[in-house]
């Protein structure tokens, strides 16, 4: 069951309360007060100055500052002007978008509410990943209730400010949770990324101005606006200021979600608030930001959680999906499971990714069957090196990249397939 | 006009273009500066998928793709540094993972851009030794087009070429990643009428036509350049010869006149070059009734014999010409002297119709209507109604269009005429009723001009020569105007010399000659016949 | 007429909610599957119609996309999670359990066509795990015997 965060903070504080999702429930807890001043009280520069200064940064994977982003929307423009809500979470390792949808759909739909206020959008699609049912219904019946409150609709809280909200529902499929993958599915049609530019900002959904935040990062602006940059800061790190839900996976005794500032050290999410492995195991690796981020090896842990270090080790914060490995686990097998997702879910229109993804995943699991040689070893990180930086959208790199630090860290779990010729790990999880 | 430099030339170019653009624009492309690339085609939308044409820009620290990457003042691009080259090896590298390497069985073989760029750019094959994606072979996509999954490289150019082009989208890609195949809705063929156009821009041997399939290799062929004539468009296109005989048409670009398309009716009517029922001998029909073989001369020798009784006993009003809109400008204008000199004032030119669309094909499926009429051709109809009140006791047809258009109705009103000259390329009902039959060539045989639909000059050159002995029209009808002793004729014809003379005596044809003209054509100037046209 | 009435205003009042028609198509094949099992040709010529798009249009999509299906499907859609934080936690112990329990080799359908048994790629469940989802609905922190009991429940 997914349950509420082990460890809580301003946004996930009530996610245990049984009516927080409900819009009475929010509102028992001080919600939509923050829309309400944005609104009646604040400019739109004012809002975006704010969230400027708070420092907030992306929550999808890129890290953007989400004020920035909200400053590019056109203002000497007569289109309507969009927003979009990325809540496609399918990052492997990912699971913290699910919770704020399931739980806190008011506090993601206030902080749309203020967006929307400060880049004039007039409407925004909300697009969760098809297998979300239970957390697309949350979202759909606390839309509802917002529209019958006049939350939304045509005009919010009487201000005379209208603002519309929609919900679609993806179909399966990874690549529409990158942002122009997103936009065409939305416009019915395949998800394949488009080229940029021109950036969604100019040409977005409908071919309308859009911007495009992660679920998590709207949710984090009631809070700011409420309480204000300076008390946001007092949160994370200087350059990565605020909390995030780390989803910590794997071999871990505490398996689940954990709210805690950016920053956090790496060894404190896995072995205090996680639990550690269990059965006294030791830790081989962990993956610290979902599965296109290159892996940290045991001896890195001590990272802040945060990209200002995380980039010293060749390694992102991503969705702050943590995977914990432990000492029996065989990082070759891990390379299959990574290069098989990317293969199945590359969008297939460059050929770099198409080709390179099914390249990867076919020289790695020979490997793993013990079928490989040492000189396959260079080809696949010559292969993953072919398909770095230069494609279409980042999938490519997402894709490249874990495989190249496994590669880094764990070269020597490779060579021992090809030098035994079976797999040197017989407690590793079965393929 | 901003301007860049290209591995250090400098390079002025149009606001707007994109570095592939701008260099195609300017005829480099692959012409001196040489940027390979699969989905980028200069008459479709920029895809920029298969990310062949990285180039380094300086200033931007990612490589970039010149088929998207617009121009701006000062840009300076490296196309053949080391980097560039590495990324370029590498897109090749993965194209080969999955590509089959039949080459020697492969129809594309010769004219395939994976092997051309393997070889000019690349690794030789690539080091994969996993096994190859297995897919469908010899896949029956409609009536013209035949097609191998394995060897598609999906750079969607088909895709996007029915999509835009013929506004059909027969074709998409199926799936996602490296399961994408190109697909047809179950039951749709590719089925329209400029499918086979995706046989020429699929880089790959993976889309080939059933027709050309396996019939011989490219690098027999010599590519000639003309003009189809299966309509007024005047397509251009390459006729491909080989053991002096045409294979098969492609098109050529002309950016003025059919971009880089061509129409499958079009395409295919090379075939009539050859044809069975090409006419291959002169004939007279004796008294007998029967026509009976014989020399151009003894031909030529029937038909200014029965012209001259004619003339004298009823003077040359009785006299008709039906011109062809088949035959070059220079025949027709040797037609319109010769009909002067003889004094024969009833003329026309018959055009066949058919159907039109806003995309290349015209209503008119002749090469040379609008020259024609420019040469002052007016309806054909005023002949034939002239015929059918009984003022015509001779008729000489170039050609057999005014039967095919049904303005005769039947070849019958011809058969009580008392003379019927036939200068034709394939038989017809015609010969039942002509008392001179004379073969003439085809426009892949001979040298002369054609006026399109949008005015334009263009030229034919004689690309194969007929085995049999065929004539130009105007060379018949110069031999003609001799025999008949007519004021400026000498029974010579030199298609050249023609186009000179026409150039002299039409102001609308001033300065054009079979030299001038060019393999690109030229616009016709306005003149009386146009304006009245429109 | 194979899309029924009542499934067409739905799709009407989808369109109606988005700028362009064609925004509306995601939501039109989830309505349809739901109605069909899966988008067959015929659907797909009628969901073109209502559209203004070419069928093949509708089938690119369709098969791009993992939970939409161009050919019929078993009654209930059983996906264990073999992603890696799943794997790591026994999934793919359980998927060959549940495998041998059924009688299939995933991914595949048992002889009656009451289960598709197969794996998928991260459900947002990992901290978990194992898990699968059976349609529309997740089932978590799965032992063998829990997940043998939801397999056995799924009606006909
Ligand atoms: C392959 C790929 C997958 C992505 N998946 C997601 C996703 O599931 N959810 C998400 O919010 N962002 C995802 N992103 C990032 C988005 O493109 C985009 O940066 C993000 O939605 C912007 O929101 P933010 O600035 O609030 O983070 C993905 C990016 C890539 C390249
Ligand atoms: S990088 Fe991969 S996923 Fe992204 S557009 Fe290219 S093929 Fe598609
Ligand atoms: S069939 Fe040819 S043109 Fe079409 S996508 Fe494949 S390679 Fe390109
Ligand atoms: S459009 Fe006319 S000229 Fe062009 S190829 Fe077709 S028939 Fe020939
Ligand atoms: S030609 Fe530029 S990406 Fe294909
Ligand atoms: S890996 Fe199974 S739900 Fe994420």
């Amino acid at each position: 069951m997914l349950e509420s965060p082990y460890v809580t903070q301003y946004l996930t504080e009530h996610f245990a309360e049984a009516d927080y999702p409900t819009l009475k429930g929010y509102e028992r807890f001080g919600g939509y007060a923050a829309a309400r001043k944005a609104l009646t009280e604040m400019t739109p520069d004012e809002v975006i100055e704010v969230v400027k200064t708070a420092g907030l940064q992306g929550r999808g994977g890129a890290g953007f500052p989400a004020g920035m982003k909200w400053s590019f929307m056109p203002k000497e423009d007569d289109r309507p002007k969009y927003l979009v809500c990325n809540a496609d979470e399918s990052e492997p390792g990912s699971f913290k978008d699910r919770i704020l949808l399931e739980r806190g759909a008011h506090q993601m739909l206030e902080g749309i509410l203020i967006a929307a206020w400060a880049t004039g959008a007039c409407a925004t699609f909300i697009y969760i990943r098809g297998e979300y049912a239970f957390p697309a219904a949350q979202v759909e019946r606390a839309v509802a209730e917002a529209y019958a409150k006049g939350y939304l609709g045509d005009n919010v809280m009487g201000t005379g400010f209208r603002h519309d909200v929609r919900v679609t529902r993806g179909a399966g499929a990874y690549i529409c949770g990158e942002e122009t993958g997103l936009l065409e599915s939305l416009e019915g049609k395949k998800g394949q990324p488009r080229k940029k530019p021109p950036f969604p900002a100019q040409y977005g959904a409908f071919g309308m101005p859009t911007t495009v935040n992660n679920v998590e990062t709207f949710s984090h602006v009631p809070h700011i606006i409420a309480k204000g940059a300076n008390w946001f800061r007092s949160f994370g790190t200087e350059k990565s200021p605020g909390t995030t839900i780390f989803g910590v996976s794997g071999h871990v005794v505490r398996p689940g979600l954990y709210e805690l500032p950016l920053g956090t050290p790496l060894s404190e999410i896995v072995f205090e608030h996680a639990g550690g492995v269990p059965g006294g195991r030791k830790v081989k690796g962990v993956i610290p930001g979902g599965m296109s981020m290159p892996i940290l090896p045991a001896g890195q842990l001590d990272v802040p959680m945060a990209n200002e270090f995380l980039r010293e080790q060749k390694t992102m914060l991503g969705t702050g999906g943590v995977m914990v490995m432990d000492e029996t686990t065989c990082m070759v097998r891990a390379a299959s499971v990574i290069s098989y997702f990317f293969r199945d879910e590359s969008c297939g229109q460059c050929t770099q990714c198409r080709e390179g993804t099914g390249w990867m995943n076919k020289i790695i699991e020979r490997i793993e069957r013990g079928a490989g040689e040492e000189a396959d070893i260079e080809v696949l990180g010559d292969v993953a090196g072919k398909m770095e930086a230069k494609t279409i959208c980042a999938f490519a790199d997402a894709a490249a990249w874990p495989i190249q630090g496994l590669l880094r860290h764990f070269r020597d779990d490779f060579v021992e397939h090809v030098r035994q010729r079976k797999c040197p790990f017989p407690g590793s999880f079965e393929l | 006009m901003p301007k860049i430099t290209i591995d250090g030339n400098e390079l002025e170019v149009a606001e707007g273009r994109t570095i592939l653009q701008a260099l195609d624009d300017a005829g480099l492309l692959m012409n001196g500066i040489d940027i390979p690339h699969y989905c980028w085609h200069p008459k479709l939308p920029v895809d920029g998928s298969c990310r062949l044409c990285q180039v380094e820009v300086e200033g931007i620290p990612k490589l970039q793709i010149a088929c998207d990457t617009p121009v701006r003042d000062g840009m300076v691009v490296h196309t053949q540094n080391e980097r560039v080259k590495q990324a370029r090896e590498g897109v090749m590298e993965l194209l080969l993972v999955n590509h089959p390497l039949d080459c020697p069985i492969c129809d594309q073989a010769g004219e395939c851009k994976l092997q051309d760029y393997t070889y000019d750019y690349g690794v030789q094959a690539s080091r994969s030794k996993e096994p190859r994606r297995a897919l469908k072979k010899n896949v029956d996509l409609g009536p013209t087009i035949v097609f191998d999954q394995e060897r598609c490289i999906l750079c969607r150019r088909c895709v996007r070429f029915c999509r835009e082009i013929p506004k059909t989208g027969e074709l998409a890609i199926f799936n996602r990643g490296d399961h994408s195949v190109i697909e047809t809705f179950p039951g749709t063929p590719l089925d329209n009428p400029y499918s086979m156009n995706v046989a020429d821009i699929c880089p790959v041997g993976a889309l080939t036509t059933k027709d050309f399939r396996f019939k011989i290799r490219v690098w027999f062929l010599e590519d000639v350049p003309g003009i189809c004539t299966g309509c007024s468009n005047g397509c251009n296109i390459h006729l491909g010869v080989a053991n002096n005989k045409v294979y098969r048409y492609v098109p050529r670009r002309n950016d003025a006149v059919n971009d880089t398309w061509i129409c499958d009716a079009g395409r295919m009517s090379y075939r009539r070059i050859g044809a069975p029922d090409r006419l291959r001998e002169c004939a007279v029909r004796d008294e007998s009734g029967r026509l009976e073989p014989v020399g151009l001369d003894r031909a030529i020798e029937v038909a200014a014999s029965r012209l001259r009784r004619l003339v004298d006993s009823k003077g040359p009003g009785v006299i008709a010409g039906l011109a062809s809109a088949h035959a070059t400008n220079e025949d027709l204008f040797t037609f319109r002297r010769f009909l002067a000199a003889l004094g024969s004032e009833t003329h026309g030119v018959a055009v066949v119709r058919g159907e039109a669309d806003d995309l290349l094909i015209k209503e008119e499926k002749a090469p040379n209507a609008v020259g024609a009429r420019e040469l002052g051709f007016g309806d054909a109809r005023t002949v034939v109604d002239r015929i059918g009140s009984g003022g015509v006791d001779a008729v000489i047809a170039l050609g057999n269009d005014a039967l095919q258009e049904g303005l005769l109705g039947s070849e019958e009103p011809l058969a009580n005429l008392d003379t019927v000259i036939v200068l034709d390329t394939h038989a017809s009902e015609l010969q039942r009723v002509a008392h001179v039959i004379v073969p003439v060539r085809h426009a892949a045989e001979k040298l002369g001009t054609f006026v399109n639909a949008a005015r334009r000059v263009q030229r034919v050159v004689p690309a194969v020569e007929s085995v049999w002995e065929t004539y130009s029209d105007g060379e018949v009808i110069a031999k003609l105007g001799a025999a008949l002793g007519l004021e400026g004729f000498d029974g010579s014809y030199d298609a050249r010399q023609v186009a000179r003379d026409l150039a002299a005596a039409n102001p609308a044809f001033a300065g054009i000659d079979l030299d001038s003209v060019g393999d690109a054509g030229r616009p016709l100037a306005d003149s009386a016949a146009s304006k009245a046209e429109r | 007429m194979v899309i029924s009435d009542e499934t067409r205003s739905k799709i009407d009042e989808a369109i109606s909610k988005y700028p362009v028609k064609r925004g509306a198509l995601l939501p039109a094949v989830h309505l349809v599957q739901a109605d069909h099992g899966h988008v067959s040709k015929e659907c797909a010529v009628e969901l073109a119609e209502i559209f203004e798009i070419l069928p093949i249009q509708v089938m690119e999509v369709v098969t791009f996309y993992n939970m939409f299906f161009d050919s019929p499907q078993a009654k209930h859609h059983v996906y264990v999670c073999t992603n890696l934080p799943c794997s790591l936690r026994g999934s793919r112990s359980l998927l060959s359990q549940l495998e041998s329990h059924l009688g299939v080799t995933a991914p595949g359908e048992t002889a009656d066509g009451r289960i598709f048994l197969g794996h998928e790629e991260c459900l947002g469940a990992c901290g978990y795990a194992p898990m699968m989802r059976v349609d529309d609905e997740y089932h978590e922190d799965l032992d063998v015997e829990k997940a043998k009991r939801i397999l056995d429940s799924l009606g006909k």
